[in-house]
């Protein structure tokens, strides 16, 4: 027997719904809202590997989530931590002290003519935990109590672009999804009109681009949305000048005339009524998106926390307070970038300028999460690439910086899930190397992905040949972060 | 869908128990191809007697046998493994209660329980075996219930299930064996516990000995080419049918209806982009659909003039430059630009032009310098080899970043010629497939004595030299501007440095001279003296850029991007050309390959030689190659060979699966990078093993394989079903081919084909990369490099140079066209065995909104206004050059209102003329102090840039005609090929 679906069957079969990855679109207006499960589905597993069937619908994770949401500032470049949260008095004594290191498993990096540099930052104790700040950090310290520092996390590279790729996909070389990827993946949108991975680069995009936020092997509709900080937001998001919506829709009609026309030879196409829908989602967008990024519906006392309207910390102010906007709007993962800090010279007057900067647009962020209640049910996580090393490596002269360490940094998280108040891991003596509770970047990424309520190992899709995992090979969870 | 159905694999290949190959789900699986767990499709078998399924079952068993290694291969017959496996028990079962062994019970006079009783039969006249010939038997019709004399056996609960009578059929047109009791038991051993490859040795002995299911080692065993299944031969049409066949028979197994012949609009529209990506004009539209002789015979005709066209090899080139990963760019952190790399992408296209036989342009590309390292077209075949993202900085350590090569190669090597991904491979032996971590190295060992070089290699007759001077002296104009920065920043220096000194006395002399000399640091003047955070960058900015544009000067050399075989020199920062040494033998340490634990470079094991994939019938050493000493020059030579051989069974079937998959939108075995038991398996395993043993019988010629597979019927079908639901009911996976599934245009496409139909196409073949216009915003979005930013982008200066076909658009792996990313161009980090079609927002606000959307819009309005004089013939042409057909009247009158419409809208509108900056005023961070600094910097294409035609250059009729070719180029059926 011949089934014949009807029309209303047709459209409920949309396969590649990826055009879902609609910004501001009023899904309530459009046929197929019943195709978003309203209620938490299940989590893609590594038994399905393929894409959920409403890709950004919400899910449920593994695991109990502590966090809902979450807020990666990336500090590209590579933040010192012996300049900012790991203080090192031993380097006093040596401070300038000169010595030669080599082999063939060194970089220049590490290797040949290099003299200590101690830190031209003092130190204190803040919050009740007492936990080391540079004292610098003056809004910082004022939270440090909610926030819990991790001095173990180890890198492979100390490469920019290799890093960076690593802390952000788990793989060093690019082209595998990010971990905003990752975990739209396999939680889905709180916000049926916002992408769920939305990323707030640098003017300058950093090292190795895009690729930082590509979904990789993943459906195209779990790559991070950047919103660019200057210009339009999204590319080509409104008419081009001149050219009123009014005037648009006309355009529109007619399409939608030729193509429901064309519709007619292939009924059973669904990637053809994907594309028609398509155009009027975007038509919807065009109107919404610029209202979500308009700061001007917060108040005096919330811009002036985040240091909006004032200098040096508009920018990434500005910044913090959309990652606030939109968590708050149920966007699963924002990725902040604020860079460079790659200070191989001049560490006291490079990292003291970009200390300033995110100083307090990052405390307010925790502030004003919390005083929203919104902070328990976001992970934030502040870290670079990799960490600096103690010794500098003399170019023509001595200018106090520091090369890049793939061997110690300090990450620290706040909000969700997380053990506020404590200093997890140590280094060494000089900040060279992680000695207490050192782990890789993988180990990183499950603690990340668990706090969401995802299991690394089952948080898996298949491509070229096997089953790929945020960890590669899967990772330890370190229990130690976690409250 | 990118993603095939892991999990149904994972949970086969998961299963404990014992599987024997043959069940009835295999059967199924089997035939429908599983793409996704609920797209398992209920394809029924024959009910009548039918010689088809049988076919396909025997050849399945032949096939299993096949691939059955040597050493656990038991000489048994397909139909004696049916037999051991499935058929007695089944007569055990069904059969024997009555007519067995006990002879108290037997009825009607027949006894089952041994062959001869099988031959003596029964009461009955009619005979109850015959060997070979099922539909004479009794014992299969009375399975089968069609005669309801002999309805066997009785009870309808007892009644057989269709495929378990399909296994009594296959047995008995196998001519009915009946092995005795030992041999049957071997046989059962041998399926049960699956099957042990040799391959060149694991490194455990519990991975040697493991055992494959036999149906995941399809694509080691030998091609042999099948029998073409003559009863479904298609009966006259042009072709000779043996592909139909092939299809047909599962086709018809699956009961469903094919698709009429498609009509010749859709069929020219299909064949045009299909071969060189480009709509057909309306005249040639009209010459086919007018044309006189039978579909066939004037598909034929048109199929020859398109393989004859040079725009074929652009369009076969860029499926190439997919797997192979083609970029002009290295990556990574400084993303510094490949000048030569260019040359390989034309050779590509020329390669598919000169239809040049598949073994000769693999063996080119992995060993074209040592083939002939005098013919400039060898030297620039083996770019290939040097096409991943690479780079080595400062702060490389150079055993990483050579290891890091060797890895990549390696794996590359697998995925594009072998279909195979090795990588797997590297820390331990393969998980799934044969493939022991000493062949990933044995094979890395071809390539431990590749070296890079960017060769002298004059430049060939072929080669496009064009606009050569232009680039050039624009590179050159950049150049001196940033040399003239540098000078300023470090005179200015300098007087800081001489007043220093002066100031103390001191006699003035350089930095560096004074460290040399020891001079005490308290009389040397400080670092950077008398420069700002802004010459801080600046300065940093004209250094980089000076290194980055100089090495780009090299684009215009006759230098090909290529290599070399000898010891590996020692590698400092790569930031220009690499030159040839003298004697590569001399200088650098022969590298020594041995299985590295971990992957780790630094962890060296066990040493091995150069080979080859082990579990590949044929030779297991490299042929020529002293084994001891391999020698420096020559592996890879002896590798391509090996790769490029007849006997190879991998090679000729990834590629002739990857040209199916491009004609068809899926290949035979969906993952055309990988075989393993990890991939998809093929759904007409019979279709691509003949296909492979025609293409090699026939000289490799990729040309011939388009032409057996256009001539089909299979790819003539229409895309318009009489009854899709039934099909995609049926067939959600596509494999009954039952019509043809249109496509979305590629990325590339979509910008030539909106090019082609606005006449701005400029079709001149190959050269330097050309730098359309892109988003203005994202081509001038500053990206970070190495210690600094990137240069802006800057288009071509001419309409002429920007709009070519977009295979010779710059491909930057640090900054994509954002036009092109978003309709799904992949990154050129690794292979692309076939492109996602996605359909996201981003992609309307590209092409409805978009300037260069736009752009062609409006010089499509003037063609079509140019070439017509009617308002309604004008409309008509649009049509006609968008869809390849006349409007219907709803259509035209739409359209004539429409433009009507729009221009009275336009009326109100004026536009001012599109302006371009200058320059660009970036913010930035200096790295060396944190601190923030403005840079201009100078876009001087612009200074005499000449831009498209834009709505300021036209009237309001012309603007309106504009708006209705807009809505025509965003349209569906522009966007999809029928």
């Amino acid at each position: 027997m011949k089934v014949r679906t009807n029309a209303n069957e047709k459209r409920r079969r949309l396969p590649r719904r990826e055009f879902l990855y609609g910004l501001g679109a009023s899904l309530g207006s459009v046929a197929f809202t019943g195709l978003l499960a309203a209620k938490e589905a299940s989590p893609p597993s590594s038994r399905q590997g393929s894409a959920p069937a409403s890709p950004l619908a919400p899910r449920k994770g593994h695991v109990k989530a502590r966090a809902k949401s979450c807020i990666f500032l990336m500090m590209d470049g590579g933040p010192s931590h012996i300049d900012t949260f790991d203080p090192k008095p031993a380097l006093k004594k040596r401070h300038l002290e000169e010595f030669t290191r080599g082999g063939e498993d060194k970089s220049a990096m590490e290797s040949g003519k290099r003299y200590f540099v101690e830190s031209p930052f003092k130190f204190r104790k803040a919050g009740k935990c007492g936990a080391d700040m540079a004292e610098n950090w003056h809004h910082l310290s004022a939270v440090a109590d909610r926030m819990c520092f991790y001095r173990g996390c180890q890198a492979e590279s100390v490469n920019h672009p290799t890093a960076l790729y690593h802390m952000n996909t788990g793989q060093r070389f690019g082209g595998d999804p990010a971990i905003g990827s990752w975990v739209t993946y396999g939680l889905g949108s709180l916000n049926r009109d916002l992408p769920g991975f939305i990323v707030l680069p640098d003017l300058a995009y950093p090292q190795g681009g895009a690729p930082n936020w590509g979904n990789g092997f993943l459906p195209a509709v779990y790559q991070g949305t950047a919103l660019r900080p200057q210009g339009s937001p999204i590319l080509d998001l409104r008419p081009p000048a001149g050219i009123s919506l009014e005037h648009q829709r006309e355009n529109l009609d007619l399409l939608e005339k030729l193509n429901r026309k064309h519709l007619a030879k292939y009924p059973w196409n669904d990637e053809l009524a994907a594309r028609m829908q398509n155009y009027e989602l975007a038509f919807r967008m065009q109107m919404q998106v610029p209202g979500i990024l308009d700061l001007d519906e917060e108040d005096e006392k919330t811009l002036e926390l985040y240091g909006v309207g004032e200098e040096p910390t508009d920018a990434i102010g500005r910044k913090c307070l959309l990652a606030r906007r939109l968590v708050e709007r149920g966007v699963r993962f924002v990725q902040l970038y604020a860079g460079t800090w790659d200070s191989h010279d001049y560490i006291g007057r490079a990292h003291g300028s970009l200390m300033k900067k995110v100083d307090k647009p990052i405390a307010g962020l925790i502030t004003d999460l919390e005083r929203r209640g919104l902070l328990e049910e976001t992970l934030i996580i502040w870290c670079g690439e990799f960490g600096r090393s103690p010794d500098n490596g003399i170019r023509g002269g001595t200018a106090y910086g520091r090369d890049h360490n793939a061997k110690a940094m300090t990450i620290w998280f706040a909000g969700g899930g997380v053990k506020a108040g404590h200093t997890i891991g140590a280094t060494d003596e000089l900040g060279a190397e992680a000695v207490e509770l050192a782990r890789p970047i993988r180990d990183v990424h499950v603690t990340v992905l668990r706090l969401l309520g995802l299991d690394d190992n089952k948080l898996t899709y298949f491509h070229a040949g096997r089953f790929k995992q945020l960890s590669q090979f899967g990772g330890k969870v370190i229990e130690e972060l976690i409250g | 869908m990118r993603d095939p159905n892991p999990g149904q694999r994972r949970r086969q290949s998961q299963r404990s128990d014992v599987r024997i190959p043959i069940s009835e789900s295999d059967l199924r699986v089997r035939r429908s191809d599983l793409r996704s767990p609920n797209q398992i499709s209920e394809f029924r078998g024959p009910t009548s007697v039918s010689v088809s399924a049988s076919v396909f079952v025997s050849v399945a068993f032949l096939l299993l046998l096949q691939q059955i290694p040597a050493q656990t291969r038991t000489d048994a017959t397909p139909a004696e493994v049916l037999f051991a496996t499935k058929v007695r028990p089944l007569l055990v079962e069904k059969c024997f209660p009555c007519h067995g062994g006990d002879p108290k019970k037997i009825k009607g006079e027949l006894e089952l329980n041994a062959r001869a009783a099988m031959l003596r039969g029964g009461e009955t006249s009619q005979k109850v075996l015959v060997p070979g010939k099922a539909s004479e038997s009794l014992l299969y019709l009375a399975v089968t219930w069609k005669d309801p004399d002999y309805e066997m056996p009785p009870k309808a609960n007892d009644r057989l299930s269709e495929a378990q009578t399909w296994w009594i059929r296959d047995w008995i047109d196998g001519d009915a064996p009946w092995p005795e009791e030992e041999r049957i038991e071997a046989i059962l051993k041998a399926q049960s516990e699956g099957i042990i490859v040799a391959t060149s040795g694991g490194l455990s002995e519990d991975w040697d000995r493991r055992r494959y299911k036999p149906e995941n080692l399809w694509a080691y065993r030998p091609i042999v080419r099948p029998p073409v299944p003559q009863e479904f031969l298609p009966a006259g049409g042009g072709s000779s049918g043996e592909i139909d066949a092939f299809i047909h028979r599962r086709l018809d197994a699956s009961k469903l209806e094919p698709a009429p012949r498609a009509n010749r609009w859709a069929l020219i529209r299909r064949v045009t982009f299909d071969l060189i990506g480009l709509p057909p004009s309306p005249e040639e539209v009209d010459a086919f659909v007018g044309d006189p002789q039978p579909d066939a015979g004037a598909l034929a005709r048109v199929v020859e003039r398109l393989l004859a066209s040079p725009h074929y090899g652009e369009q076969w080139g860029r499926h190439w430059l997919d797997v192979v990963r083609y970029a002009d760019s290295s990556g990574f952190a400084n993303d510094y630009e490949r000048p030569n790399a260019w040359r390989y992408r034309d050779y590509v296209v020329r390669s598919f032009n000169q239809d040049k036989p598949f073994d000769q342009f693999v063996r080119e590309q992995i060993a074209g310098d040592e083939i002939d390292p005098d013919d400039p077209e060898m030297l620039i075949a083996t770019g290939f080899l040097r096409m991943g993202p690479w780079e080595h900085t400062g702060m490389s350590v150079a055993k990483i970043t050579r290891q890091q090569f060797l890895d990549d190669i390696t794996d590359s090597v697998g995925q594009v010629f072998l279909s195979h991904p090795l990588q797997c491979s590297r820390c331990h032996d393969h998980k799934f497939d044969p493939i022991p971590t000493r062949d990933y190295y044995s094979i890395q060992a071809v390539f431990a004595t590749t070296q890079f070089t960017d060769r002298d290699a004059g430049f060939l007759e072929s080669e496009n030299q064009r606009d050569f001077e232009s680039e050039e002296s624009f590179l050159k104009r950049r150049i001196e501007r940033y040399e003239t920065t540098l000078k300023g920043i470090r005179e200015k220096g300098e007087r800081a440095e001489r007043a220093w000194y002066a100031e103390r006395g001191l006699e003035y002399a350089p930095r560096s001279a004074l460290l040399k000399k020891g001079v005490p640091a308290e009389r040397i003047a400080p670092r950077h003296l008398g420069l700002s955070t802004e010459d801080f960058g600046v300065e940093r900015i004209a250094r980089k850029n000076l290194i980055r544009h100089r090495w780009e000067l090299d684009r215009f050399k006759p230098i090909a991007f290529s290599v070399y075989s000898g010891k590996t020199p020692s590698r400092r920062n790569v930031q220009q050309r690499l030159q040839m040494p003298k004697d590569p033998a001399q200088r650098g340490t022969l590298e020594k390959t041995a299985i590295l634990s971990r992957g780790d470079p630094f962890s060296p094991a066990q040493r091995v030689v150069p080979g080859v994939l082990s579990c590949v019938p044929g030779p297991d050493k490299l042929e020529g190659l002293d084994e001891a000493d391999a020698g420096i020059s020559g592996r890879r030579r002896a590798f391509a060979r090996w790769v490029a051989s007849a006997e190879n069974p991998l090679t000729a079937r990834s590629i002739v699966n990857r040209v199916w998959q491009y004609h068809f939108g899926q290949g035979i075995a969906g993952n055309p990078n990988n075989f393993g038991s990890m991939g998809q398996k093929p759904s007409h395993p019979e279709l691509l093993d003949w296909l492979a043993a025609t293409f090699v019988q026939g000289g490799w010629s990729i040309k011939d394989l388009h032409r057996r597979i256009l001539s089909s019927e299979v790819y003539a079908r229409s895309s318009e079903h009489p009854d899709t639901s039934d099909v995609l009911a049926r067939d959600p996976a596509g494999v009954s081919y039952a019509f043809f599934r249109p496509r979305r245009l590629s990325a590339e496409e979509l910008r030539d084909s909106m090019l082609s139909v606005s006449s701005e196409l400029n079709p001149q073949l190959g050269g330097i990369p050309v730098r359309p216009e892109m988003h203005l915003e994202a081509a001038l979005q500053p990206r970070q490099i190495m210690g600094t930013y990137a240069p802006a982008y800057q288009p071509s200066r001419l309409p002429r140079q920007r709009n070519r076909r977009t295979i010779y658009a710059l491909k930057l792996r640090g900054q994509s066209d954002p036009f092109l990313e978003v309709f799904n161009r992949p990154g050129s980090e690794r292979s692309c065995e076939r492109r996602d079609t996605s359909t996201v927002t981003p992609q309307v606000f590209s092409l409805l909104n978009g300037e260069q959307s736009y752009a062609r819009a409006l010089a499509m309005a003037e063609r079509v206004l140019g070439e017509t004089d009617s308002r309604e013939s004008t409309v008509r042409r649009a049509f006609r050059l968008a869809y390849a057909r006349q409007p219907q009247p709803d259509e035209l009158d739409a359209a004539l209102a429409h433009w009507k419409e729009m221009t009275a809208r336009h009326r109100d509108l004026t536009f001012e003329p599109r302006t371009f900056p200058r320059e660009v005023v970036r913010h930035a961070v200096e790295e060396m102090n944190g601190e923030p600094f403005e840079f201009t910097e100078r876009l001087e294409v612009y200074e005499d840039y000449v831009p498209d035609r834009g709505p300021s250059d036209v009237g309001p009729e012309v603007r309106g005609l504009a708006e209705l070719c807009l809505v025509l180029l965003n349209s569906n059926e522009f966007i999809y090929v029928p």
